[in-house]
């Protein structure tokens, strides 16, 4: 119990931290949100001066000194209140996100969780047959395929089965034409859709799991006490998952941790790419267009998940890892 | 213009390998359904990537159609000047400061209601009550305005000075139905997502993916309205455009020929015109981009063309130093300046304007009186990178004469802010674009528009004052003789080729992708009477000059 609330002391004053540091970067970035609204009309010709001036009114510079605009951003934070975007004015801040978080938590929270357990299980197995075919294939491939950006495998993915074999669609997140809803038929749209993206992510994210298992539990099928467990003549399996995995899996599970944490912050690249509409698209527009509001909701929400997973994780480790507890 | 973005830039790349491997080409487009409704696909509006439901026509966020539904009482075509009665059938200006709008019988609002001046008056009052809103900038010129007591169908705009170019800046107001707008709480936040207009469309159906537009059964002129549906997806990636069967996009392509029209030969055209100058600005506050001597040598040393090729891929022309779009202001081109304005590379030249400056040649590189290489610094912003391809050619071509050349790109944000407050050596940057000769070289050197450096400015970035120029652009102001107007235009044009307030370099392009599969009629360099960009509103004369195809 103590080694949790210590734990949570340490959450509450990161948070803080990061809420804080949220707050300072987004207004060290040169340029006033007006400039970026005008650098983007910019991209399509001249903007006039009529322009320029009815942005300017309309967008401003944030009021207030830095210590008021502190405190009433911390008033904001609490209540979770944003105010309106700058990139889609008038829309307000929530309704974005709100609109964007779920496309992201789906796709990119499903194919995390997918690409860990098959990556940590594929991992398992490549250990306990190491210098095998067993061992080999999947350590080569997924090396291998990791070592591409994501963004270019998005590309070839794109490219030869959106367009060349056209089997799935190449951009959005559902059929044009259709309004969102919890109909089956749209649910199947949106799954669709969610194809190709979730291919990328999984495809290259696969790797780092394989790998990471694979190399932590051959260290550990080294240990005394598994030696001794085969020893005792335990079954391959139950020294495979009990003993040796058990143990190996502790660093997996921390990376397993942050990619959950991150996984609100959407997949920015991939998101692009395939037009997909969620958090990282979203985050993306909000830095070009200097869009502090959005800026500040979103790096909120991405780094507040990133603790909380984080301290779970911690928490999970205490449980997996009496000598942690200390 | 264009601007590519990572992924843009990659989709593009695989627009080409497309083409190699000369996949089928799917028509999905639109088309003429059996039932003889015309549907039109169009990229004339990109979802970020979902589209919001903003129609409100006065708000920068707005759905670039929103000028579909809305009109003007004048359409100018910004290429020419050229200006074309809409909503109001002609307009006089009885002195400098006075402007009566007749307007046409017979228009209604897309809810039935009648069309009357004054919903005029109303719109011209809703933007001066609310500044954020006014973006063509009509509450400087006007002081107030009232429906003519002898005339209910006349408009009487009073302005608060003598102010002739006011006109045709308040003639492009888009109009908006009082019975509406007058309970509309805060017209600053309205999104208007059922917009009721006077326009050939109204909105169909909604969703953040695709949207349709229909025709407007009751518009004015349904006869010119061939479309009877638009369709607008959100997604228009340059593979969507040449896969989709698109009738009408706004998109730079790469080797245009190879990727669009290859896509459907017969149907597929393009084109490309030339719009506002893209031009260094140099910074007159600062020497030595404050010496005339020094900027004609660095005018003389470019080869604009080249600088063109690379940059916009020999889409587009060198700029004329008059500071107009050429060929489509060629009427009002000053036939005094050689060569159409354009002033060709030559180096000796170069050398010669920089030795009255005071830089001389030493070995390779050009010193000043303590030896030093001149060394300018030009800014441009990052990311565009058909502006850093002309720039890096700049930079060849000035080491050729011995100048070095230091590229500073700052995010986009960070550029304007720059550009504006006036903290830069020499910036790249647009300049004119409107056609209109008052406002265009207002914005390049006008006193109207110059503010010390470290304040921000909306216009003429790079300070430039010319006690000549300003009294002409107040001539102008006030004169109400065309062939005086002309003549201003031509003094104006001579000031700038002289002068050097700005170095044209190249003419920015307007990307207009157009098919003939459904529609004809599309503007071209042969019948150029309206730009092919699908915001603001000129569309509204494509959309009413279309024809189906036979």
């Amino acid at each position: 119990m103590r080694y949790a609330l210590r734990k949570f002391g340490l959450l509450l004053l990161t948070l803080w931290a990061a809420v804080t540091l949220n707050f300072l970067l987004p207004r060290l970035m040169p340029g006033s949100p007006a400039d970026a609204a005008i650098a983007r009309l910019a991209q399509n010709g001249p903007v006039t001066p009529a322009v320029q001036r009815a942005i300017e009114t309309q967008l401003g510079v944030p009021g207030g000194s830095i210590w008021d605009q502190y405190v009433s951003y911390l008033h904001n934070v609490v209540t979770l209140d944003f105010g309106v975007s700058y990139t889609f004015f008038p829309q307000q801040v929530s309704e974005l996100v709100a609109g964007a978080l779920p496309w992201t938590l789906i796709m990119v929270g499903l194919v995390t969780i997918i690409a860990f357990v098959i990556g940590t299980l594929i991992g398992i197995g490549a250990a306990w047959k190491r210098g095998t075919w067993m061992d080999s294939l999947p350590t080569m491939t997924g090396s291998f395929l990791s070592a591409f950006p994501y963004f270019w495998t998005a590309l070839l993915i794109v490219f030869f089965l959106g367009y060349v074999a056209g089997w799935f669609p190449t951009s959005g997140a559902y059929s044009a034409g259709t309004v969102p809803s919890f109909s089956p038929e749209f649910i199947g749209d949106a799954l669709y859709h969610a194809a190709l993206p979730a291919i990328t992510i999984l495809l290259t994210s696969l790797g780092g799991w394989i790998l990471g298992m694979r190399n932590t539990m051959i260290n550990t099928l080294g240990e005394d006490y598994v030696t001794f467990a085969e020893a005792n003549g335990l079954r391959g399996r139950t020294v495979a998952i009990r003993y040796a995995a058990r143990n190996a899996i502790l660093p997996n599970l921390t990376g397993f941790g942050m990619a959950l944490g991150g996984v609100v912050g959407g997949s920015l690249l991939v998101e692009q790419v395939f037009a997909y509409p969620g958090v990282g698209y979203l985050l993306y527009n909000a830095v070009t267009n200097q869009d502090f509001p959005l800026m500040q909701a979103l790096f909120l929400m991405i780094t507040v998940s990133v603790l909380v997973a984080n301290f779970l994780v911690e928490i999970l480790y205490g449980v997996l890892d009496p000598r942690t507890r200390r | 213009m264009k601007r590519w973005t990572l992924a843009a830039a990659a989709v593009t790349a695989a627009v080409l390998v497309t083409t190699a491997c000369a996949a089928p080409v799917q028509t999905s487009g639109g088309g003429n359904a059996a039932d003889g409704t015309t549907s039109m696909l169009i990229a004339a509006d990109n979802g970020s990537p979902t589209f919001e439901r903003n129609f409100n026509p006065y708000s920068p966020t707005k759905r670039n159609t929103a000028s579909y539904i809305y009109e003007p009482l004048v359409i100018v075509n910004e290429m020419s000047g050229e200006e074309t009665p809409w909503l109001a059938e002609s307009y006089e200006q009885p002195d400098a400061s006075t402007i009566v709008f007749h307007l046409r019988d017979g228009v209604t609002w897309s809810d039935g209601e009648d069309f009357t001046a004054e919903d005029v008056v109303y719109t011209f009052d809703l933007l001066m009550k609310n500044p954020q809103l006014d973006l063509k900038g009509i509450g400087e010129h006007i002081a107030s305005t009232e429906v003519d007591s002898s005339d209910d169908s006349a408009v009487i705009v009073h302005l608060s000075s003598e102010d002739v170019p006011a006109a045709v800046i308040i003639a492009q107001t888009m109009i908006v139905p009082e019975h509406i707008w007058s309970g509309v709480a805060d017209p600053v936040t309205y999104a208007n997502e059922d917009p009721i207009g006077t326009g050939p469309y109204t909105l169909g159906d909604f969703s953040p993916n695709q949207y349709t537009l229909v025709k407007n059964e009751s518009y004015w002129q349904a006869d010119k309205v061939a479309a009877d549906e638009l369709i607008q997806p959100a997604a228009n990636s340059e593979l969507d455009i040449v896969n989709k069967g698109y009738d009408w996009a706004y998109a730079f392509m790469s080797d245009v020929e190879d990727t669009w029209v290859a896509a459907n030969p017969d149907h597929n055209t393009y084109w490309y015109p030339a719009g506002a100058t893209i031009a260094l600005i140099p910074n007159m506050t600062k020497a030595p981009y404050n010496n005339l001597d020094f900027r004609q040598g660095i005018a003389a040393a470019l080869d604009k063309q080249a600088i063109a090729d690379k940059a916009e891929q020999g889409y587009v022309d060198q700029a004329s130093q008059s500071g107009l779009m050429l060929p489509s202001q060629e009427k009002i081109l000053n036939p005094d300046l050689p060569n159409q304005g354009i002033i060709e590379q030559d180096n000796d030249a170069a050398l010669e304007h920089f030795a009255a400056a005071g830089y001389t040649m030493s070995g390779d590189q050009l010193v000043d009186a303590n030896g030093q290489q001149l060394t300018i610094k030009i800014t441009t912003p990052n990311g565009w990178s058909d502006w850093l391809q002309g720039v890096q050619q700049v930079k060849n071509q000035l080491a050729a004469v011995g100048v070095n050349v230091e590229v500073v790109q700052p995010q986009p944000a960070a550029y304007q802010k720059e550009m504006r407050s006036g903290d830069f050596d020499m910036v790249m940057g647009t300049v004119g674009g409107t056609g209109q000769p008052y406002q265009d070289f207002g914005a390049m050197m006008g006193a109207q528009f110059y503010e010390e450096v470290g304040t921000t400015a909306a216009g003429n970035f790079g300070r430039f004052q010319s006690p000549e120029a300003d009294a002409l652009l107040d001539e102008l102001k006030v004169t109400v003789d065309e062939q005086r107007q002309d003549e201003i235009a031509q003094e104006l044009q001579q000031i700038a080729y002289d002068q050097l307030p700005v170095i044209s370099l190249f003419y920015g392009g307007s990307w207009g992708l157009f098919s003939t599969k459904s529609f004809t009629g599309w503007p071209s360099a042969d019948d150029p009477y309206a730009s092919p960009k699908t915001w603001d509103q000129t569309p509204l004369l494509i959309l009413t000059s279309l024809k189906p195809a036979s």
